[in-house]
């Protein structure tokens, strides 16, 4: 039986990026919050400090700080007609564990979304008319608007001292920047990091061809800064160990470094480490969540924390798999296309094209995680689809973020992978070579979706979380159409030679890094049949819990996805003090 | 290429020990070491550092498999004199061996490759599995063990291992060779020197990688699109400790 403990006003699930920031704003007014965080603390290990913290075998290759897979898996199938297996070690997409999240092993790429983004379905709808969009195709907007966010951007900014160029003020376009920006309030509160030798010789090709290139927008800190709320970050050492690692000069802005050593001085903040949610309590009757029980890993111990409130800001795939254990909401069928929970499931469609400079010097582990210079005029609807074969686009990108070298050795098509002659081209490309890649969107499609796995559970006994999910035709177009866009620059580039140019295609490989950024489960909308919680991400079946993250968006865009959630969670955050004061639908 | 005997250091030594030492006690993967251009600052022979998960048999066989896929050459010492042949029996005796981070819960089914491994054995069962299963496949079809093969038909051994070209019963060869030898094999090259492989910092010298301590604020404008002085002189964590 669990220990039940005294209740508590608001606990949050995961302790991550939303939490810390939903934390924030409820505790600034007073509001008392725990935190549930079922890894530990990184900030004295060893992946914090030097030397140790330089290990690609360890971070990187080894996983050091991800989910244990050997505890929680996800199984996988790429339609309904296959038999779903369990990914026993996962590379594609890499789910963090302890306090901060994967927002503490992120490259700190941050992006604002189009203006468009949040009323995707009527941007295309109006351009280009209702048949436009294909009937297995399931976008819907947010509910909400660019414009009610932004503020929140604004803040998000502020916190975490982004560096950047504003590529538009306000409705003006700003030389240097991303002519298709969203218009924001001012500037970046830092200027850009140093242009990497990639970037340069990327923007001299891309401006050849007539495009914008502009700095990547970045939460690695260029020089020391202090944030609003008197928070430091040091300078960002280019040391190219960001993604996968804990930085330990404190230059890259994550929650770890920027909030939570804040909100433990706090009074009312607590944060549990090592406390594995396994269920949300939810009285159907009353359409309410009771609490949470969790497994306190320390002591072994399961515990009832009965909430007023519960914020599930857990990963992605976590927080659509509470939902679903805990019976929360109706979950979603692609036979019947009942339901909501699980469905417009996205990752995003990556591809690359290497470039091979004898007589430039790319020195790759020169880099800091979000020091790309990017293009933006073939992302999303940035250009026009009415002649194309397919909806979204691609940034293109020089983005090298590292020369860590078991991961980061191109060598031109056609290199044997061992021997003598393997060894002369890893020597002679590994200094002069870089990739220009394509992050490209991934919008929903009605067989692509997420549900409880029949046969295999994870180590606690529950079910594990079954993806089925491929590339499918919209992607596979796109992919192939913007890959060739990044060859065209890579060719004005005039490189000694090129890699091959290929889009992404299915099947979905487990065993590829591509890209964390998973989305959608938990969608959020204006109407409940179609989405599991509300613009303001309240479930439409219970009243007091809240659904945070990437998790509830309806697409996945070309961008990564950290901008808009960090901005949706410091809303929430208001929202809940509203909602405190107040208790009813939002 | 007229030698066809062909003994791996590691035999030979055993083969010593054993009071067999005779003329040809160092067949041609040994003697590239001998006629390698650079030679190591004084490498550890292999045979003083006693192995952990690896029989003697099994060491055999994968001194001869990194001295197939890294020879003595203008770039690097042979793989054993790399430490490459250490760096995997030290991963497959650790965490990484025992199948530490792998979901191991049945039931198991056979997959696609895109859905990885699905094995229930552990790196390490599956690493000697595919030895024992690679070394009688080339008794069947080369009439000797894999050690014993002239360089190029080690060689091509493993090429169509690789590409699943080399019949076995249970283990599949490829994924034995792709999943697991080839990702060790790259680790052994490219990870920290201080896991056993890349020693003396061989493979980071050859790219030009400098390792630690990576504080590159003040060099990432300094030496954007020029020769990076320490790419020379690599630095181990190992320095630093």
């Amino acid at each position: 039986m669990a220990k039940k403990l005294p209740r508590r006003s608001v606990v949050i699930v995961g302790g991550g990026l939303c939490a810390g920031l939903v934390a924030r704003q409820l505790t600034a007014k007073g509001i008392q919050v725990l935190v549930l965080e079922r890894g530990g603390d990184h900030a004295l290990g060893p992946e914090a400090t030097l030397p140790n913290q330089r290990d690609e075998l360890r971070w990187d290759r080894r996983q050091g700080l991800m989910q244990d897979w050997a505890r929680e898996t996800y199984t996988l199938r790429h339609s309904r007609a296959d038999e779903s297996l369990p990914i026993r070690w996962m590379e594609a997409f890499l789910p963090g564990i302890g306090v901060g999240g994967a927002a503490s092993h992120w490259n700190g790429c941050a992006w604002r979304w189009s203006e468009y983004d949040p009323i995707l379905r009527t941007r295309y709808e109006s351009r280009y008319g209702k048949a436009a969009i294909p009937a297995d195709m399931p976008l819907q907007d947010w509910g909400t608007t660019y414009g009610e966010l932004e503020p929140y951007h604004d803040l998000f900014e502020q916190l975490f001292g982004l560096a950047g160029k504003a590529g538009n003020i306000k409705g003006t376009i700003q030389p240097g920047g991303n002519p298709f920006e969203a218009p924001r309030r001012g500037e970046y509160p830092q200027k850009p990091l140093e242009m990497s030798e990639a970037g340069i010789i990327f923007q001299q090709a891309a401006e050849g061809l007539g495009f914008k290139p502009f700095p990547q927008p970045a939460a690695n800190s260029p020089q020391h800064y202090v944030n609003p709320d008197g928070q430091r970050l040091g300078q960002c050492q280019y040391c190219g160990h960001c993604e996968r690692f804990v930085c330990e000069a404190h230059a890259k802005a994550t929650p770890d470094t920027l909030l939570y050593p804040m909100l433990r001085e706090r009074p009312g903040f607590e944060i549990r480490t090592y406390a594995h949610v396994l269920e949300v309590g939810y009285d159907r009757r009353a359409k309410r969540a009771t609490g949470v029980r969790y497994l306190d890993l320390k002591s072994g111990e399961e515990y009832e924390q009965p909430a007023d409130i519960v914020v599930m800001a857990a990963f992605t795939m976590s927080n659509t798999r509470l939902l679903l254990l805990g019976g929360i909401g109706e979950p979603y069928d692609p036979a019947t296309r009942r339901g909501n929970v699980g469905k417009n499931f996205c990752y995003q469609t990556s591809s690359g094209v290497g470039v091979f400079f004898k007589n430039r010097w790319i020195n790759p582990f020169l880099a800091a995680g979000a020091s790309g210079t990017v293009i933006d005029e073939f992302n999303n609807d940035n250009f026009d689809h009415s002649a194309l074969p397919f909806l979204g686009g691609a940034s293109i990108s020089a983005a090298v973020t590292n020369g860590r070298p078991i991961r980061t050795r191109s060598t031109p098509p056609g290199t044997p992978r061992w021997g003598t002659a393997w060894k002369k081209a890893t020597a002679d490309w590994y200094a002069h070579s870089f990739s220009v890649g394509a992050q490209g969107s991934c919008y929903p499609h009605r067989e692509n979706f997420l549900d409880l796995d029949p046969d295999y559970a994870d180590t606690y006994g529950q079910p594990l979380l079954r993806m089925t999910f491929d590339f499918r035709e919209n992607e596979i177009r796109m992919s192939d159409w913007v890959t060739r866009k990044a060859a065209e620059i890579c060719k004005a580039m005039s490189p000694d030679s090129m890699g091959p140019v290929a889009g992404r295609a299915g099947p979905f490989d487990t065993r590829q890094y591509q890209t964390t950024h998973v989305t959608g489960g938990t969608v959020m909308g204006a109407e409940p049949k179609s989405s599991v919680v509300s613009p303001h991400l309240q479930h439409w079946d219970a009243e007091n819990i809240f659904v945070v993250g990437a998790s509830v968006y309806t697409h996945n865009s070309g961008y990564n996805p950290t901008g808009p959630l960090a901005a949706l969670a410091l809303r929430l955050g208001d929202d809940l003090v509203r909602y405190v004061e107040r208790p009813r639908m939002l | 290429m007229t030698e066809q005997k062909k003994i791996s250091p590691r035999r030979a030594f055993l083969l010593q020990a054993a009071g067999f030492a005779g003329a040809g006690s160092l067949g041609p993967l040994g003697a590239a070491a001998v006629e390698g251009a650079e030679p190591a600052p004084a490498p550890v022979p292999a045979a003083a550092t006693p192995y952990q998960s690896l029989s003697p048999d099994e060491a055999t066989f994968i001194e001869a498999l990194v001295n197939v896929l890294c020879p003595a050459d203008e770039y690097s010492p042979n793989g054993v004199d790399c430490g490459l042949a250490i760096y995997m029996d030290r991963q497959l005796a650790g965490p990484y061996g025992k199948g530490d981070g792998r979901y191991l819960r049945g039931p198991f089914r056979s997959a696609k490759p895109e859905l990885g491994l699905q094995s229930p054995l552990t790196p390490e069962q599956l690493c000697k599995s595919g030895i024992a299963a690679a070394n009688a496949a080339s008794i069947r079809d080369r009439g000797r063990p894999f050690d014993q093969l002239a360089v190029a038909e080690a060689d091509d051994f493993l090429k169509d291992a690789q590409s699943d070209r080399v019949r076995s019963d249970g283990v599949s060869l490829a994924l034995w060779f792709n999943e697991v030898i080839y990702r060790l094999f790259v680790e052994a090259c490219f990870a920290d020197p201080m896991y056993g492989g890349n020693r003396n910092a061989v493979f980071w010298k050859m790219i030009g990688y400098p390792g630690l301590p990576a504080t590159h604020a003040l060099d990432m404008v300094r030496y954007r699109g020029k020769p990076y002085p320490g790419a020379n002189t690599p630095k181990s964590i190992a320095d630093f400790t």
